[in-house]
């Protein structure tokens, strides 16, 4: 009996410990990261697996290094890349990619020979539709090699969409 | 008391304004909950609806009230629909009582703390309607424990009034607070700590919230009694739930916390600081602890709240009996 | 529940006996004894975590017989593994247990690189350890949330996710992604760790070994959870060799089974830990059990990272894309956050493997449960369901 009361007070007392451990947290800094007035530091993405992006040659940056070998195809799992060789020379003139397919595993970057394959940081990728997904690289890289042309870095940090500014506080 | 028509316009003006005080309550709890637990577990809560989402609770309710009432098949539907009316409508009897202020009381009834634990009961009822007739397995297995616990509960709540009572000798709850100080050591909480802490802990149980939320115990149950209600009938059980609590938290901050008197200006806002805080409390141990089980809940009842209430009435009676 | 005809108004359809529902009630209700209740927990429950269904014959709140459902989430890996290079079959292992990813990683690849004779070089095996026991650590840390979830108590999964947020950050810099990691590879890994990685690792041990002071103040030491989770459903040794249990579940029965231990793979012999044991058999040993085993990994990750040799991340000449395996059969198992992880791989020496089993460690543990939860109050049951770590999607693979 005495046992048992002895017991349940040192309960209470662990109640009141986890009603102070709780009521600390209560005052204590929020740990949301609220996207999209918040982002995350663009450290944080640096190896982070977004859609695959075609790497520009040395020479041109609008040009790509692929030579259109099939070895990415044929060691993709999911069967989502579609690259088609183009009239004369090995440069492809279809570079498909379908990210809604992809699972990420690095397989085509590890498997090309040529080095033409990496992974984006895009992390605020969104689409409304799986067609949207179809992601043609060809035209992504001739894109970033304008961005890169008026001046703007060629691989820049994570950006969140337009017309959401980051903000430091909420 | 004869009822007459002034008494009798007195009670329609009170309770239009405790339908009001109600429904205001629960938007405002309804906000604090989900701000106090977002908190506790670090992160905002809902702030994207009005400034600091304050209209969160708002647009929740418009939502309720907006969604078709699905209706499952087989159920008993005078039963399923009556149940959150009687949910609801117990309630605004009990707040009658309450005295919000020195003047500002609905009805005064010299044995307003009986009328109050009379209808309470009513709660179980609705909780036993509700998953009985919507021929929901959870929601029996809820319905089944809801009686149980309130059944349990409600008898050491009593007790622990009942010592408050023996020591100050009135059931008005306004001659309650009038035996009553400003200042803490005043209150009867310093006279009866243990009965305020049996009563505290009933509270928590007979209004079904965590630890004690059995009947809606949601990782067993999925939702207890109320599984199968959706839009306006789950509003207004959760409205009642809400009301319950704050009628609660009113009759223990009256019984043990000195009701409208405070240090300095006395007035209802005390009434009220005093029995949102409980609530707060409320709260605060919702996001804290895990759920009992319920054989340990009737045990904690039957084998330690009882007898302790038992014995802290007797004590209270000899203790009266000698200082007479 | 027929009994509710009467007072219907509307008559609508009476519901026709107990043999009502799908065929596994049906078959369920056939040996249910009249007055009992047939409850359906699941596909869709708050407590089964995912898609796992369980049916249980009630007496008022009392269990008397329950019977998992499986399937729900069944996705052919083992059919997918047959049909595939080991190369491209390796991202199928990040999905079997998504909460340890890297355990399913090592099985396969050390099931492969066994058959193929392939040794990977020092400083990837000290990865993939340094990697997998980050990987355990945050898997116990979601069970111990989830867990608590499961008891009533809402908040602490919520701490738990501030710590598992830290370690998907770390292993995301190696690894380039946050949950269904695929990071090993046949020889080696495929990303070397970088200062950045090493001074974060080194900054969160301490960390969680605070942080873990805070778990027991709030949870452990908790009065509620001690009396909820004390002798409730006891397995013993004896169960657990009768249907297969391994992991935390064996350990908390008594027995210092440890692969990590018992058949050293990577860099693990040279690693200063012991398997948790000395526990009740209880929920509440397979509680301390799981927690323990954290610090343990945290011990684990200090010495990896302190250990951690230089040199090549990857064996001289890796697999190429037209790799064969010898012909062939292996099997190799690793101690994953559940038990374990094993791979069982037939090869005919072509470029697919011929067949591939997975031992999901669930699989056996989730057997258990029928016996241990026979007699036990519903929120025992749920008690003991969360006490055994299911992840559906490696049960039903």
């Amino acid at each position: 009996m005495l046992r048992a009361i002895i017991d349940n007070l040192k309960g209470l007392y662990s109640l009141l410990v986890g009603l102070s451990i709780t009521g600390r947290f209560l005052l204590s800094p929020q740990r949301t990261v609220h996207y999209p007035r918040q982002v995350v530091a663009p450290e944080s993405l640096a190896s982070f697996r977004g859609p695959l992006e075609l790497v520009p040659s040395a020479d041109d940056p609008a040009k790509t290094r692929c030579i259109s070998c099939q070895m990415c195809v044929r060691a993709c799992p999911d069967n989502c890349l579609k690259v088609v060789k183009g009239e004369g020379g090995k440069a492809p003139a279809v570079w498909v990619y379908d990210f809604s397919l992809c699972c990420l595993c690095a397989a085509c970057v590890e498997a090309c020979p040529a080095s033409a394959l990496r992974f984006s940081h895009k992390v605020y990728l969104t689409a409304l539709t799986r067609d949207e997904l179809k992601l043609d690289l060809l035209a992504d890289l001739k894109a970033r090699a304008a961005k890169a042309a008026g001046g703007a870095d060629a691989r820049p940090p994570a950006q969140p969409p337009a017309g959401l500014e980051p903000q430091a506080r909420l | 008391m004869a009822l007459s028509l002034a008494v009798f316009v007195q009670i329609i003006v009170a309770v239009l304004l405790v339908i009001g005080l109600m429904v205001g309550n629960a938007v405002v709890m309804v906000y604090v909950e989900r701000k106090a637990c977002g908190f506790i577990q670090r992160r905002p809560g809902p702030f994207e609806v009005g400034p600091r989402g304050l209209l969160q609770a708002v647009c929740d309710s418009m939502k309720l009230l907006g969604k078709q009432i699905f209706v499952p098949g087989n159920i008993d539907w005078p039963l399923h629909f009556l149940a959150p009316v009687v949910a609801f409508l117990p309630v605004l009897l009990l707040y009658l009582p309450i005295p919000f202020g020195p003047y500002l009381t609905s009805l005064q009834v010299d044995d307003g703390i009986l009328l109050i634990l009379a209808f309470a009961g009513l709660g179980a009822v609705s909780n036993i309607l509700a998953g009985w007739s919507s021929n929901n397995k959870y929601g029996l297995l809820g319905a089944a424990r809801a009686v149980a616990q309130s059944v349990a509960y409600e008898i050491p709540m009593i007790m622990a009034l009942l010592a408050v009572i023996f020591m100050t000798g009135t059931m008005n709850l306004t001659t309650l607070v009038e035996g009553q100080g400003g200042w803490p050591w005043q209150w009867n909480i310093v006279r009866q700590p243990l009965a305020c802490f049996i009563y505290v802990v009933c509270l928590v149980a007979e209004t079904n919230r965590a630890p004690f939320d059995l009947p809606e115990a949601e990782s067993e149950l999925t939702a207890g009694f109320h599984t199968e209600y959706s839009g306006m009938g789950f509003a207004l059980f959760f409205l009642s739930e809400y009301a319950n609590m704050l009628l609660v938290s009113f009759v223990c901050a009256v019984f043990f916390l000195g009701g409208w008197r405070g240090p300095f200006l006395d007035g209802f806002w005390w009434t009220f600081a005093k029995a949102y805080a409980i609530m707060f409390f409320i709260v605060w141990i919702r996001w804290t602890f895990p759920r009992v089980r319920f054989d340990q809940l009737l045990n904690l009842n039957w084998k330690w709240l009882l007898p302790l209430s038992i014995l802290n009435l007797w004590l209270t009676a000899v203790v009266v009996k000698l200082a007479n | 529940m027929s009994g509710l005809g009467f007072i219907n108004p509307f008559g609508v359809r009476e519901l026709p006996g107990t043999t009502t529902g799908d065929f596994y009630t049906a078959n369920f209700a056939q040996k249910a004894q009249p007055g009992r209740v047939i409850l359906n927990l699941g596909p869709q429950h708050p407590s089964t975590h995912g898609v796992l269904r369980i049916l249980a014959e009630m007496e008022g709140e009392y269990v008397w017989r329950a019977e998992p459902v499986l399937g729900y989430l069944h996705r052919m890996h083992e059919r997918m593994a047959e049909v595939k290079t080991p190369q491209q079959f390796l991202p199928n292992m990040g999905r079997v247990d998504y909460l340890h990813p890297l355990a399913w990683n090592w099985a396969y690849v050390g099931a492969v690189e066994k058959l193929a004779g392939l040794e990977p070089p020092e400083r990837a095996q000290w990865l993939r350890t340094l990697s997998c026991e980050l990987n355990r650590i945050s898997s116990h840390l979601l069970w111990w949330g989830a867990f608590v979830m499961d008891l009533g108590g809402v908040t602490p999964i919520l701490y738990a996710f501030e710590e598992r947020e830290k370690i998907n950050d770390i292993l995301q810099i190696i690894t380039g992604s946050r949950l269904t990691m695929s990071y090993f590879r046949l020889g080696g890994v495929c990303a070397d760790a970088d200062d950045r990685f090493l001074a974060l690792t080194r900054e969160f041990v301490p960390y969680l070994r605070e942080r873990l002071k805070m778990y027991r103040g709030l949870v452990t030491d908790n009065v509620i959870l001690r009396r909820r989770l004390e002798g409730v459903g006891p397995i013993d040794v004896d169960m657990c060799r009768r249907y297969g249990a391994t992991g935390p579940v064996l350990r908390a029965a008594g027995s210092p089974n440890d692969l990590r231990r018992d058949v050293p793979y990577g860099t693990y012999p040279q690693h200063d830990f012991w398997p948790a044991t000395g526990f009740p058999d209880d929920c509440f040993g397979r509680y301390l059990v799981r927690l323990a085993e954290i610090e343990s990994s945290l011990d684990i990750v200090e010495q990896a990272v302190r250990g951690l040799p230089p040199g090549p991340i990857m064996v001289d000449k890796p697999p190429k894309a037209n790799f064969k395996m010898p012909a062939g059969e292996t099997y190799f198992a690793v101690e994953g956050a559940r038990g374990q992880v094993g791979v069982h791989l037939v090869s005919d020496g072509g470029k697919n493997p011929y067949r591939v089993k997975l031992r999901a460690p669930g699989f056996s543990n989730l057997s258990l449960f029928a016996e241990a939860a026979q007699g036990t109050l519903l929120a025992d049951a749920v008690a003991i369901l969360g006490s055994l770590d299911l992840v559906i999607p490696e049960i039903d693979r």
